[in-house]
């Protein structure tokens, strides 16, 4: 090439490479821009992005409070526990694992097969391992001298939730259980986290399922804990960032009452019923007692199936409450109530008497309704009426009655409503009236649906809470805070108190004077627990039919099955004159109301009084 | 005579600057291996094999490379073939050829090889290039692409195309036909997304455009080096401390991803300095190709260095989600014995063709 030419090459070759480098030079201005991007403009979000990779929270499982008595006696407590937890993460050969711990703890081959299973999972993540729940002494003692031969396992403490009256307090405390959705939104955990929480219940996750377990469930519950590990991409937990402790639940301050609870579960024995009881003062419930009962403790912390079935397919209802839920006919108990409603509407006065010939004629049709005792109680005024429980007598002032009225006048003692304010799952039941039957049953009102009403049979059915209730309106004169379980703030408890019903000051001595004399005097239908005590008691017992018959005579025939004899009820205050506390008793087919339900109010009251 | 035999050919800014990012590339490299010394020390024999190679082909004079081009590119064909009969498949893939203990990336030949097969075509050829020229050189660098692409690495098959069109475009192609060629590769591209690209290559290039829409798949790799990059901020989270880079959550940190993890660790200020010191190397090979005593030299240096300038390129634009991701190393950093010694190999042919002058006759 001539010198000419080389030099229109090389000119031709420094034009093109610069160009080509120029190229380059952009991209690299490209890549700057774009890292500049990254780094500084979006730095926040892309910090934000590299913490959410690493950082992984998860809850600590706070204690839940216990339960306490009126006394602040533990109902509820949490019991340490030992499990004996693995770390796969230092095991390289679980099977010979197995074969080393197998002398010093008892494995059972599904606990075998349960642990091989999940072992790989856990170590690939270092996640600790449940092998065994709830080591005995004995197996922690091996343990305990063998531990320097397992630097991979460890006794962890646990928790269980046990009641030291698992029968007893089954219905009011209500049972625990391991919850899918126990997860504390309010916290920054993402939902998926909370399979790896750190437990401090042998059962997991827990959270009250029913009775005060769930009314209270928040209460109880306390505030979880946080621990922020350092996880690699494989989800390996690498080593703790942050760590925040739980706060333990608040305890529960109830105005149960152990030993009350414990006599009258003792008095009901194995009969079937329910027994309330209520301090007049603050109308705190000191009683709530449901008889045939189970274990709380066996349902919170792991019931075999079989166990679970029995109870469920049990004719008696064991899960039932009867002292919330149970419908029985009030019977002769709800005679003060439509007495209070003669004197409120002046039907009557105590002064005035009628006949009673032990029986009530219907004037529309001539129906005949008996009472308890043939040939009658002869001249009756209010007070003997309440004393012999003369039937006649309340036939007829609810005859004179318009059913209306009378239904809200059950309404103000808390009839058909739920009276308990904290009470779980409380059936309100209702009040029959003549809209609530032809709603029910498309048929009219008669006037002798009122008259059975009188003597508290019929339609008018209550829960033994609300015959509590109702007896302790009765008993504190018209007023009483509302029933509750747990203890309130003084302050709160003025606002509560209400008055539910009106009488004159006459009136209501002279009532708590009729309903002791049904219990003190000689002619009192429940004399027979008179001298169980020494102080005094008034109260109304009542025997609710199931069938209903038209003589004695048919019903010693009936009475050979059990289920078809009659509910035996009572409803009492004392001591007299001055009342603390009203209770209320129901029991299944006991028959006679004062003989057999009588002797346990009076149990409770003098437990009560004890105190 | 004497006073030739002695010197010894030799680029200092050449040579520190590749020192200097070649140990920077050891301490990265500790980091990005969660501190594994054995990967570093290996890495580091591999660099100091590196520059003997070097230093010992810069001695060569220019020509020995024109003379030997013919057998040089024969030789990188062969081996490929040796590795596409005998070589054993990783991840589904042919790439290496093993010699005695070392296993080696064939195609890595192939980028050295196929600039300075075309530089001695067409040094002596009159301008503008004639069509007969082009042809044989296209047709030339279409086999070398398609002899890599069907390992199948199509990443270092369009390293080696472009290693073969820089030296054609510097040699004087004419600007018509590039534009021509241009025109006819816009209305051929749908033909080459259906028909070249497997159905792997197209989501990567998809995933480019929308990262979130795979967050598991394909575009974790993005989402992720991204991440890193943005969470070093200015300054970086300091050596060792990048969460990403050490809890792996950052993939492949000590080959393609590697850059990502500078970015975590020493922040946009790292990002800046190691980006100065590749922008001075291609300055620095700009200058000598400029000044080289020959069209051949000019040529084999422009082509080589901007062969290593688009790998450099592809590399950065990838790991921070401007292209999509292919496998390609970030040259002098990233952890590789085969890529680093034919790195060193095309530095010291570059300092061989920069540093030797023509005889002017006196």
């Amino acid at each position: 090439m001539i010198f000419e030419e080389r030099q229109i090459e090389k000119n031709n070759f420094s034009s093109r490479a610069i160009f080509l480098f120029a190229i380059v030079g952009v991209s690299f201005l490209a890549v700057l821009f774009q890292v500049f991007a990254l780094q500084v403009s979006s730095y926040t979000s892309y910090e934000l992005a590299a913490l959410n990779n690493k950082n992984y929270a998860i809850p600590i499982q706070p204690l839940r409070g216990e339960i306490l008595d009126r006394k602040g006696r533990a109902i509820v407590r949490n019991e340490p526990t030992f499990d004996l937890i693995t770390q796969p993460d230092l095991i390289t050969q679980p099977e010979l694992f197995l074969g080393l711990i197998k002398p010093v703890i008892y494995l059972s081959e599904a606990e075998e097969d349960r642990y091989l299973k999940k072992f790989k999972e856990k170590a690939f993540v270092n996640k600790e391992l449940v092998l065994k729940k709830n080591l005995t002494p004995e197996e922690i003692a091996r343990f305990n001298v063998r531990s320097f031969n397992f630097e991979n396992a460890f006794i962890g403490k646990r928790h269980r939730r046990i009641s030291d009256y698992p029968q007893i307090f089954a219905h009011v405390l209500g049972y625990t259980s391991r919850s899918n959705n126990q997860h504390d939104l309010s916290m920054e955990i993402p939902r998926s986290h909370w399979v790896d929480a750190e437990l401090t219940y042998a059962n997991g996750l827990i959270q009250g399922k029913t009775g005060l377990e769930e009314t209270y469930n928040q209460h109880l519950s306390g505030t979880h804990g946080t621990r922020v590990h350092e996880i690699n991409s494989r989800g390996r937990l690498v080593k703790t960032l942050e760590y925040y402790p739980p706060k333990k639940g608040l305890d529960l301050h109830t105005h149960l009452d152990i030993k009350a609870q414990i006599s009258a579960a003792n008095a009901l024995g194995d009969r079937k019923g329910a027994v309330v009881a209520i301090d007049l003062k603050s109308g705190g419930i000191n009683v709530l007692y449901s008889a045939p009962t189970y274990s709380v403790n066996k349902l919170s912390n792991g019931m075999s199936v079989e166990e679970f079935q029995d109870l469920i397919k049990d004719p008696d209802k064991p899960f039932f409450n009867r002292a919330l839920q149970g419908r029985y006919p009030p019977a002769s108990t709800i005679k003060p109530a439509i007495g209070m409603f003669g004197l409120t509407n002046k039907f009557i006065n105590w002064s005035e008497e009628i006949d009673d010939p032990g029986f009530f004629t219907l004037p529309e049709n001539g129906r005949i309704y008996r009472g308890w005792k043939k040939g009658g109680h002869n001249n009756v005024n209010l007070k003997k009426a309440l004393m012999v429980s003369s039937n006649t007598y309340f036939f007829k002032l609810a005859y004179q009655s318009d059913m209306k009225d009378l239904a809200s006048y059950f309404s103000s003692l808390g009839f058909g409503s739920s009276v308990c304010r904290d009470c779980y799952d409380e059936d309100s039941v209702f009040v029959p009236s003549p809209e609530w039957k032809y709603k029910n049953f498309n048929v009219p009102w008669f006037t002798g649906d009122t008259v059975n009403i009188g003597v508290g049979q019929g339609y008018l059915v209550a829960t033994p809470m609300q015959l509590a209730n109702y007896i302790s309106i009765l008993a504190n004169k018209g007023n009483l805070p509302e029933p509750a379980l747990v203890k309130v703030e003084k302050q709160s408890l003025d606002s509560n108190k209400s008055q539910k019903i009106s009488l004159s000051n006459q009136d209501w001595v002279k009532m708590h004077d009729a309903l002791t004399a049904v219990i003190e005097s000689d002619f009192g239908t429940a004399r027979s627990i008179r001298n169980l005590k020494d102080f005094q008691v008034a109260g109304k017992s009542g025997t609710a039919e199931l069938v209903s018959l038209d003589s004695k005579e048919a019903y010693l025939e009936v009475r050979d099955t059990e289920l078809l004899r009659d509910h035996s009820i009572i409803v009492a205050f004392g001591p007299m004159p001055n009342p603390q506390y009203a209770v209320s008793v129901v029991i299944e087919n006991g028959e006679s109301g004062g003989a057999v339900a009588g002797p346990v109010a009076i149990e409770v009251l003098k437990s009560l009084l004890n105190e | 005579m004497s006073n030739r035999s002695a010197k010894i050919y030799f680029d200092p800014y050449l040579f520190f600057s590749l020192f200097t990012l070649s140990v920077l590339g050891l301490f990265f490299l500790y980091s990005a291996s969660n501190a594994d010394t054995s990967i570093v020390l290996k890495q580091s024999v591999y660099i100091f094999l590196g520059f003997a190679i070097m230093i010992a082909v810069s001695q060569a004079d220019p020509d020995v490379f024109r003379r030997t081009s013919l057998v040089f590119i024969i030789f990188s064909v062969l081996l490929l073939g040796i590795t596409f009969l005998f070589g054993p498949e990783i991840n589904g893939a042919q790439r290496w050829v093993r010699l005695g203990p070392f296993s080696f990336q064939s195609s890595e030949l192939l980028k050295l090889a196929l600039p300075i097969f075309l530089a001695n075509f067409l040094f002596d050829k009159r301008l503008p290039i004639q069509s007969r020229e082009i042809v044989i050189s296209l047709a030339v660098i279409f086999i070398a692409f398609i002899l890599v692409a069907r390992q199948p690495d199509l990443g270092t098959g369009l390293i080696v195309a472009l290693s073969g069109l820089f030296v054609l475009f510097l040699s004087g192609l004419s600007w018509s036909f590039m534009g021509g060629a241009f025109i006819v590769l816009i209305i051929c591209s749908p033909l080459i997304w259906n028909v070249l690209l497997q159905p792997f290559q197209q989501q990567r290039i998809a995933t480019l455009f929308n990262p979130e829409s795979d967050p598991f798949g394909a575009g974790w790799n993005i989402i992720q080096s991204k991440i890193a990059i943005g969470s070093g901020g200015i300054f970086g989270k300091g050596f060792g401390e990048g969460s990403q880079t050490q809890l792996n959550f950052l993939p492949e940190t000590k080959t393609d991803f590697i850059f990502s993890v500078i970015g975590e660790e020493f922040g946009f200020f790292g990002v800046v300095i190691l980006l100065s010191i590749y922008f001075f190397v291609l300055m620095r090979c700009l200058y000598l190709a400029l000044n080289a005593r020959d069209r051949f030299c000019r040529l084999v240096i422009g082509g080589l260095t901007l062969t290593f300038a688009a790998n450099l390129i592809i590399n950065l634009c990838m790991v921070v989600g401007l292209l999509p991701v292919v496998g390609m190393p970030l040259p002098f950093i990233s952890r590789g014995g085969s890529s680093l010694i034919s790195l060193f190999f095309a530095f010291g042919i570059i300092t061989s063709m920069g540093t030797h002058k023509k005889f002017l006759p006196q």
